[in-house]
């Protein structure tokens, strides 16, 4: 045993340093805070089925290290991410159900919730698939994917994207599917000599034949207008619900070069009603309140524009099946919040839900809002804030929320 | 077992000085970091608020407190890091040369033992190893001494105090070679295994065909990526993103265990029948 003496200490100082660094990391509890969404008026019961994703991230240490952690009516929850998680993904939660639950299908289908749809008796999914070489990108086709979900069955077709010559890419912006036809809204990158634009599409497949039967340009650049472009954004809508219209917010945005900046002002502001069976389109007369497209949300039968206006949050409906604008409320931001930066916003089952999106001390915001309220009065049901259990607690944080799920 | 066992304890007492050495090195190394950035910080400390008559709050809110971390962010702190990192990589060629070289052929003593030849190869390979985790695991004892030191220097107000795991997670280098989760760490020195073993199964090659035998070698070590990148390859261009993510570490994890296997092999099959001394 003498002569082992070295490799012995030496394997036994590995075993205890290596295992109890270990050890302690496993069972190590990370000093977080808690936050919790304080109620101010209304009924708590409404945020129960709130959840919100966040990242925490403790600045004293100048190390930029951030934990993911999940705010909901129980208060906060942190999550350290492990190996394996970190190499499985965190895929969108909609996306997460279909790969539990079509696995086969699912496979190769990439995390885009844009690319699918679903109905009573299908899973369609589409995406723009090409080439790409050092000087441009060629051969654009729509990889398509049918799931019939009675008896399993797939039918898996590629068809030719018309017209693609000039095209630098594209991606899928949604996919619906009526009946026994598939409409494919693509943004289209279109490369001219002098400069490059996107089109918005709206590509229309017939299941039967496998071929495209309509290629409809739903936005296009005027051309010659120097300075001026044209901006189409499609307004939100539940991912997993199927549409037969699709609203886009259309602006015309003039760019104004002054000698020492380059700024963009909206000349024009246009919301185009598309119906995709029937493929008319209708211009909605609006009124010149803010709208901001990543807030404003179409729910199939309505259309919320949503957008703010100094520290009040403008909800106009407009209801599409009567062609009436419902009456506009506004809802109140706190004072301290978000210094100007829009909130989150979604619709559920007739209530709107709306969250500030970061708390910094440090930028005095110590709190951020979250607000339900009834998405067609604008009834507020609940208002409260995030905020530290502990006020005593550490300023030395930033807490950026970035996804709100209602369950 | 017990040939093999004296077999790496022998090849540990070649390597101890050597080891020693460099841990002595990384020692006061950073012992010598941690006075000198404590000192600068100090310094720096004392010139702003005795000589510019800054008040401490001030001070601190744009100087910010001393923590360990601006100590392992020095070249005082990863330069032994990096200087055991190179004795390492440098020994695993060095701990089959050696045998060859010097006045007695010492290999030839070895292979004439009355063991698997195998053993050899794993004696070394256990060596490396051992080398390797003895590095981390001295290096994760020193750092609470070097905070220790810290602490003693620096008064408390201005100074962040971290532990050990909250230092070694905030800098991207050291994690590397202190993953956060025992998962990682068999990852990643998992993974270091299989290259020594793709390395040794080359310096075999050059030993047993000399010129020839580089090329064998070179050969061997690309045939190993290529196997090891396979699933990833396939994944990527023939099948279109086919595998979920669990199921291409599964087939990396075989792969890894296929070329380890093939390295054990053909090092086998090489010290047996065709290496000369």
């Amino acid at each position: 045993m003498k002569k082992y003496w070295k490799f012995i200490s030496i394997l036994v100082v590995i075993l205890l340093s290596i295992g109890t660094f270990y050890v302690k990391s496993a069972t190590s509890e990370e000093n977080h805070p808690e936050f919790v969404i304080k109620t101010q008026s209304g009924d708590a019961k409404e945020i129960e089925p709130l959840i919100l994703d966040g990242y925490y991230s403790d600045t004293s240490t100048m190390n930029y290290k951030s934990t993911n952690v999940k705010i909901s009516s129980e208060g906060s929850t942190y999550e350290r991410r492990s190996f394996l998680d970190q190499i499985i993904g965190q895929p969108p939660a909609v996306i997460k159900v279909y790969q539990e639950k079509y696995r086969s299908f699912m496979r190769g289908k990439g995390t885009n919730v844009n690319s699918f749809s679903e109905t009573d008796q299908v899973l369609a999914y589409a995406d723009v698939d090409y080439k790409t070489d050092s000087f441009h990108s060629h051969d654009f086709t729509f990889p398509i994917s049918i799931l019939n979900k009675e008896d399993g069955s797939v039918q898996s077709f590629t068809v030719e994207i018309p017209d693609s010559e000039n095209m630098d890419y594209a991606f899928m912006e949604d996919v619906q599917m009526i009946e026994d036809e598939l409409y494919l809204i693509t943004n289209n990158m279109i490369r001219s000599s002098e400069s490059s634009y996107d089109e918005k599409h709206v590509y229309t497949i017939d299941l039967n034949n496998q071929t495209i039967t309509n290629d409809e340009t739903l936005s296009q650049v005027p051309e010659g207008q120097e300075g001026n472009h044209v901006v189409a954004e499609i307004i939100r809508t539940s991912p997993t619900e199927a549409n037969d219209h699709l609203i886009l917010l259309q602006k015309e945005i003039k760019v104004i070069h002054d000698p020492e900046s380059y700024r963009e002002e909206v000349v024009k502001q246009e919301v185009i009603s598309y119906n995709l069976a029937t493929k008319e389109k209708e211009s909605i007369p609006m009124s010149d309140l803010p709208i901001d497209s990543e807030l404003s949300f179409f729910d199939g039968s309505s259309i919320y524009f949503i957008g703010v206006e100094e520290q009040e949050i403008v909800v106009s409906p407009y209801h599409l099946a009567d062609g009436k604008a419902g009456e506009e409320y506004r809802l109140q931001l706190s004072g301290d919040a978000d210094h100007g930066s829009a909130p989150m916003t979604t619709i559920k089952d007739g209530k709107l839900y709306l969250s500030g999106m970061q708390i910094n001390p440090k930028l005095n915001m110590n709190a951020t809002d979250v607000i339900v309220a009834d998405v067609k009065t604008g009834e507020i049901l609940f208002k409260g804030q995030i905020t530290l259990d502990d006020s005593e607690a550490t300023n030395q944080y930033e807490l950026y929320l970035h996804e709100m799920l209602v369950e | 077992m017990k040939k093999y066992l004296q077999l790496v304890n022998f090849e540990f007492n070649r390597i101890v000085k050597l080891f020693t050495v460099l841990l002595g090195i990384t020692f006061v190394a950073q012992m010598i970091g941690v006075v000198v950035q404590s000192r600068s910080y100090l310094n720096l400390a004392n010139e702003k608020m005795y000589k510019e008559m800054m008040p401490q709050a001030e001070f601190l809110e744009s100087f910010g407190q001393m923590s360990f971390l601006q100590i392992a962010k020095s070249s005082w702190f990863f330069g032994p890091i990096a200087l055991c990192v190179a004795g390492v990589a440098f020994y695993i060629f060095f701990i089959w040369y050696r045998d060859w070289i010097g006045k007695n052929t010492f290999i030839y003593r070895l292979l004439m033992l009355p063991t698997s030849r195998l053993n050899i190869f794993f004696a070394k390979i256990t060596t490396i190893l051992l080398m390797t985790f003895g590095f981390v695991a001295v290096q994760l004892i020193m750092i609470p001494i070097e905070i220790m030191v810290l602490k003693a220097m620096v008064p408390n107000e201005f100074r962040l105090d971290l532990g050990v795991m909250e230092v070694v997670t905030s800098i991207p280098e050291l994690t590397l070679i202190f993953p956060s989760s025992i998962m990682e760490f068999i990852f990643n020195y998992g993974l270091g295994l299989l290259a020594v073993s793709v390395l040794f199964t080359g310096i075999l090659f050059e030993r047993s065909y000399k010129w020839k035998g580089i090329l064998a070698g070179l050969l061997y070590g690309a045939l190993a990526v290529v196997v090891l990148l396979l699933p990833l390859l396939l994944h990527e261009f023939v099948l279109n993103n086919f595998f979920y993510p669990i199921e291409l570490l599964v087939l990396e994890i075989i792969m890894g265990l296929l070329v380890l296997s093939a390295s054990i092999w053909v090092s086998g099959f090489l010290l047996k029948k065709k290496v000369t001394v």
